[in-house]
């Protein structure tokens, strides 16, 4: 029994030192942005701020367009995440509910698009959106993103929906719906878990998303949070304090969010990865 | 049965085409962001700029990439480092999802906490670790000297084997989430009877694991790990912001020296035949993955 | 089943129809916000010029530009000019996109060679030819040469560093040296250099390594004070190797490290603001650097102004010479508004902001006629360094492929042989072997 407590003891204090290794980095932000900018080039560093100061958060903001960068990032999240759902959802109904004759190379071509390497198709991509007149321009980046959630999204739904029985949908449209009907009023609000999960799918994969916008966006002005705080490396000057005031705040709503919605990425994930 | 629809004839024919109007916005949508380009990218790769003048080579560019040793460096760098990150990813994430998947209270937290790396934008993280790795103000090499293990300060992203292992480092702590997220699914799926049955019949905890959870797991560790090596492999947003590539290219991952190429040096041919590479390698780690994808989906279908 | 099916009925109440809008209006909104407002579209309303140079991120320029851009909106209330900052890790990048886009700022201020190459520039000789030509002749030709591509004049050369040897006075005079004779042959160089290096604590000098063409511009100082050449002359081979006189300059200056341990450590990290960081914290007693790194470092240190001197580099043939930059404003492909930036450029180099530059930024004018203003020869460390500028060659290099070479194959070649992966010899006869190659293609 001593054993098995012995065992159980060093196996939670090495847990706890991994976690401790793994949210190092984070505590190691906040640190930083919260010092005056003769305290971050200290040696030895310094692991708490003896005079802590908001002024990187207030300079970040002075100096630098974050609020652009947020709207930026938001409206492009939000678009993606709209437009993902819609498409994804119309498309997933189709395969569930439809014997399709050519499904099976469909979902085939689906899987093999993720596949795809976004730095292969960013060449094009620029090229095409350049002819369009589509750089500095939120609509270039949506529909990016939208593509490359969309497999991963529709494939995610297709499991959601074949849990849903077909005795479900014939009822409604007993009752007088249409096949449209019928997938409104019945299969998405049971399915709005998988939903859920699609829609943080892509709202971070936009969120958290950075080549693509590094090439088609060249106005600081239409920057998001990820290329404009890159931006700040490799400066004449790194403003550290800054930088990480600017991390920090651009990592808070992301946090938020998974905090609250974690519970069904994980069902997502877990439909989509075991249930097949 | 009442209610049950009719499936022969015109039924079918109408039922199917409204189900492919169903799936025709997605499609289309793929068709003109994600194929055209591809189409426009393969074609591109045939051409070669030569300031504004820009001439068809056919497979030349390509011919070229078998001498160039950038490209032979790139796809060496490529494969050591998502050989070591996978490898990596999954040392770190079955132990800690065995740790999650017996825990009976605090997983929750505990599991939201191991996800942060992976929660975080990769670019941002990547300026943080910047911070953390700065060799004379940074925290890891005061506290990696403090606690003895070097003996003088070391520029790591400004040696070669360190900067390659740096960004290993970092991108291990981004990515070993996932896979975490995925065995513990699995591992959910193990029937307690067995290891009840193991443990009655006196098997040591070691043994339980072998016999056991690994067979059951095997095909979705088979399946992470492809799907890991996928995502791995088009690793460009840490390196690019740690390293640009260096130096002296020894963290030139693919996709690194096909953003150099493409933006830097002005070469979008050149640059697309490497894409092109790239995504042959891809295509062939993507059809492991689907072909072990294709026994469920059957099973799925026969409903 | 059915009382399942009511159930979850009743939980949607919006009709399909009120869903269909909600979506519609929010999928609107995002398209309209994304179309947004296209630069200078807008008939009667405001032109506003964007304006990118690598030096806006720059805390030394940084109060000079913004008051330049402030007086020029003053004084021209139509026109708003819209500073671009980028790093300038990211500039080449981010004009190369935006102007293959057609979306290049206005005013920029590039590699004029590449970029014209590649056609990323108007030719401004229609409007230089309006100027008179006392306006005109403030510039020589040689300078005006230096901003040309193939026959045209692509910019309006503004400003430029010239390269000295820059000492800390304190340390010199610590390691028993004598400021007053500063080493002007290779030899007498090193031998200044060992005592002025105390391993751990300082160092005689930093080499320059990292992935920008600062590397390259010092290789080529000790190349050019050795009678070497990189190049022969029509660029279109590469010499590194080839030309004995250049390899033995290499071998010296990087066998600074390699061989005398004289260098501070981490070079292939080392850039322009590496270097000056050093030299402000007196870890480095010397810096091969043009007068714009006297105000960085004296900006990172206020305490280190006392303690600067200058001195011409060392020599290892009886002919002097130094590199000299240039800057030039050039306007994009992509402009509508021509007219209104070269107003704006001809504004960036008026009398005031030339002098400005030189005396906060510490920037050398390009006029002549501002190189003999009074206001500029006050500063005697100035003067200096325009002495030097008699013997200085032009950089950067008129070679098409000069922003991407001097960025990357020049330094890779000079970062592998630092990093002992080559000797000096076989890193740089590969360097000449590549460039040769390159060229042929150009």
């Amino acid at each position: 029994m001593t054993q098995n407590r012995l065992l159980n003891g060093a196996v939670w204090t090495a847990m706890l030192l991994f976690l401790g290794v793994v949210v190092f980095p984070f505590y190691w932000m906040v640190n930083t942005s919260l010092k005056p900018m003769s305290e971050v080039f200290q040696s030895p560093p310094a692991f708490y701020p003896s005079h802590w100061t908001l002024a990187g958060y207030v300079n970040i903001w002075a100096t630098r367009l974050m609020g652009r960068y947020f709207l930026n990032t938001a409206v492009i999240s939000v678009g993606s995440t709209l437009l993902a759902m819609v498409l994804s959802a119309l498309a997933a109904y189709g395969f569930s509910r439809f014997r399709l004759r050519w499904e099976q190379p469909l979902i085939l071509v689906l899987l093999l698009t993720q596949m795809l390497p976004g730095t292969l198709l960013i060449i094009p991509y620029f090229q095409l959106m350049a002819k369009l007149r589509l750089i500095n321009n939120y609509l270039s980046l949506i529909l990016a993103y939208v593509s490359f959630a969309l497999p991963f999204s529709t494939w995610m739904l297709v499991g959601f929906f074949r849990s849903i029985p077909l005795e479900l949908d014939e009822a409604a449209m007993v009752d007088g719906c249409s096949r449209v009907g019928a997938f409104w009023r019945v299969i998405l609000p049971l399915s709005l878990p998988g939903l859920v999960a699609v829609a943080i799918f892509t709202f971070l994969l936009a969120w958290n998303a950075y080549v693509f916008a590094l090439v088609l966006t060249t106005d600081p002005k239409m920057f998001p949070l990820s290329v404009g705080i890159a931006n700040m490396l490799g400066e004449y000057q790194v403003v550290w304090n800054e930088m990480m005031a600017g991390a920090v705040l651009a990592t808070l709503p992301v946090f938020i969010l998974y905090g609250f919605l974690e519970r069904y990425l994980v069902q997502g994930i877990t439909a989509g990865a075991v249930k097949g | 049965m009442p209610g049950r629809r009719d499936w022969v004839g015109q039924g079918i024919r109408r039922e199917q085409r409204l189900g492919y109007l169903f799936v025709a916005p997605m499609l289309l949508f793929l068709a003109g962001i994600i194929f055209f380009p591809l189409a426009h990218a393969f074609t591109t790769s045939l051409y070669r700029e030569a300031g504004v003048n820009v001439r068809f080579v056919g497979l030349g560019n390509y011919r070229r990439l078998l001498e160039d040793e950038a490209f032979w460096n790139s796809l060496r760098v490529s494969v050591v480092f998502t050989t070591a990150s996978v490898a990596l990813h999954l040392a770190v994430a079955m132990p800690l999802a065995l740790f999650l998947n017996q825990l009976r209270r605090g997983r929750t937290t505990l599991r939201l906490l191991f996800l942060t790396p992976w929660m975080v934008t990769p670019v941002i993280g990547a300026t943080a670790w910047v911070w953390l790795l700065e060799p004379h103000f940074g925290v890891v090499n005061y506290l990696l000297r403090s606690l003895g293990l070097i003996s003088a300060y070391k520029i790591w992203l400004g040696e070669p084997a360190l900067a390659l292992g740096s960004v290993v480092a970092v991108d291990v702590w981004r990515g070993f989430p996932f896979v975490m997220l995925i065995l513990l699914a699995g591992l959910q799926t193990v029937p307690r009877e067995e290891y009840e049955a193991a443990s009655i019949d006196g098997a040591a905890t070691f043994q339980r694991f072998l016999f056991i959870t690994l067979p059951h797991l095997r095909y979705l560790l088979v399946v992470a790990t492809t799907l890991d090596v996928i995502n791995t492999i088009r690793t460009f947003d840490i390196v690019a912001v740690m390293t640009r590539g260096g130096p002296v290219n020894a963290t030139e991952v693919l996709p690194v020296l096909i953003f150099n190429t493409a933006f830097q040096a002005n070469r979008f041919g050149p640059a697309a035949a490497v894409g092109v590479v790239l995504l042959l390698l891809l295509l062939v780690f993507s059809t492991v993955y689907i072909l072990l994808l294709q026994p469920e989906r059957a099973g799925e279908r026969l409903r | 089943m059915n009382a399942k099916k009511n159930i979850r009925f009743s939980a949607v109440r919006l009709s399909r129809r009120e869903a269909l809008r909600g979506l519609v209006g929010i999928a609107a909104t995002t398209l309209a916000s994304s179309v947004g407002t296209p630069r200078n579209v807008r008939a009667a309303a405001p032109i506003t010029l964007q304006y990118m140079t690598a030096n806006l991120t720059e805390a030394q320029y940084a109060p000079v530009w913004k008051e330049m851009i402030a007086k020029f909106e003053a004084q021209n209330p139509n026109i708003k000019i819209e500073p671009i900052l980028v790093a300038r890790k990211d500039h080449w990048i981010k004009f190369v996109t935006a102007a293959k886009a057609n979306q290049a700022p206005d005013v920029v201020s590039v590699d004029i060679a590449t970029a014209a190459y590649y056609g990323y520039l108007r030719p401004i000789d229609d409007l230089w030819q309006a100027e008179p030509s006392a306006y005109r002749e403030a510039w020589t030709a040689d300078v005006l040469k230096a901003a040309s591509w193939k026959g045209k004049l692509y910019g309006l050369p503004s400003w430029g560093g010239i390269y000295g040897e820059i000492y800390n006075k304190d340390l010199v005079k610590q390691a028993g040296l004598d400021m007053a004779k500063p080493p002007s042959t290779w030899k007498e160089y090193l031998d200044w250099a060992k005592p002025l290096t105390k391993e751990g604590q300082q160092w005689a000098l930093a080499i320059l390594a990292g992935k920008t063409d600062s590397t390259t511009r010092m290789l080529l100082m000790w190349i050019w004070s050795n009678g070497g050449e990189a190049f022969n002359a029509d660029m279109t081979q590469a010499t590194f190797a080839s030309n004995p006189k250049s390899l033995e300059a290499i071998e010296f200056y990087l066998g600074l490290q390699l061989n005398h341990g004289v260098v501070a450590p981490g070079s292939v990290n080392i850039n322009y603001l590496e270097q000056t960081i050093l030299f402000a914290q007196q870890k480095i007693a010397t810096m091969r650097n043009a007068y714009w790194g006297v105000a960085k470092v004296v900006g990172d240190n206020p305490a280190i102004k006392d303690k600067i001197a200058v001195a011409f580099p060392p020599m290892n043939t009886g002919k002097r010479v130094t590199l000299a930059t240039m800057a030039a404003d050039s306007i994009s492909k992509d402009c509508k508004n021509v007219e209104a930036a070269w107003k704006f450029a001809k504004f960036v180099n008026d009398r005031e902001w030339g002098v400005k530059r030189a005396q906060v930024s510490n920037w050398m004018p390009m006029r002549t006629d501002l190189t003999t203003d009074p206001e500029v020869k006050k500063d005697p460390m100035l003067v200096q360094f325009l002495e030097y500028g008699k013997v200085a060659r032009a950089y950067p290099l008129p070679h098409p492929l000069w922003a991407d070479i001097a960025a990357n194959d020049i330094v890779t070649a000079t970062q592998s042989a630092l990093l002992k992966q080559a000797t000096v010899k076989d890193a740089f006869t590969k360097l000449d072997v590549e460039l040769n190659k390159k060229f042929k293609e150009v």
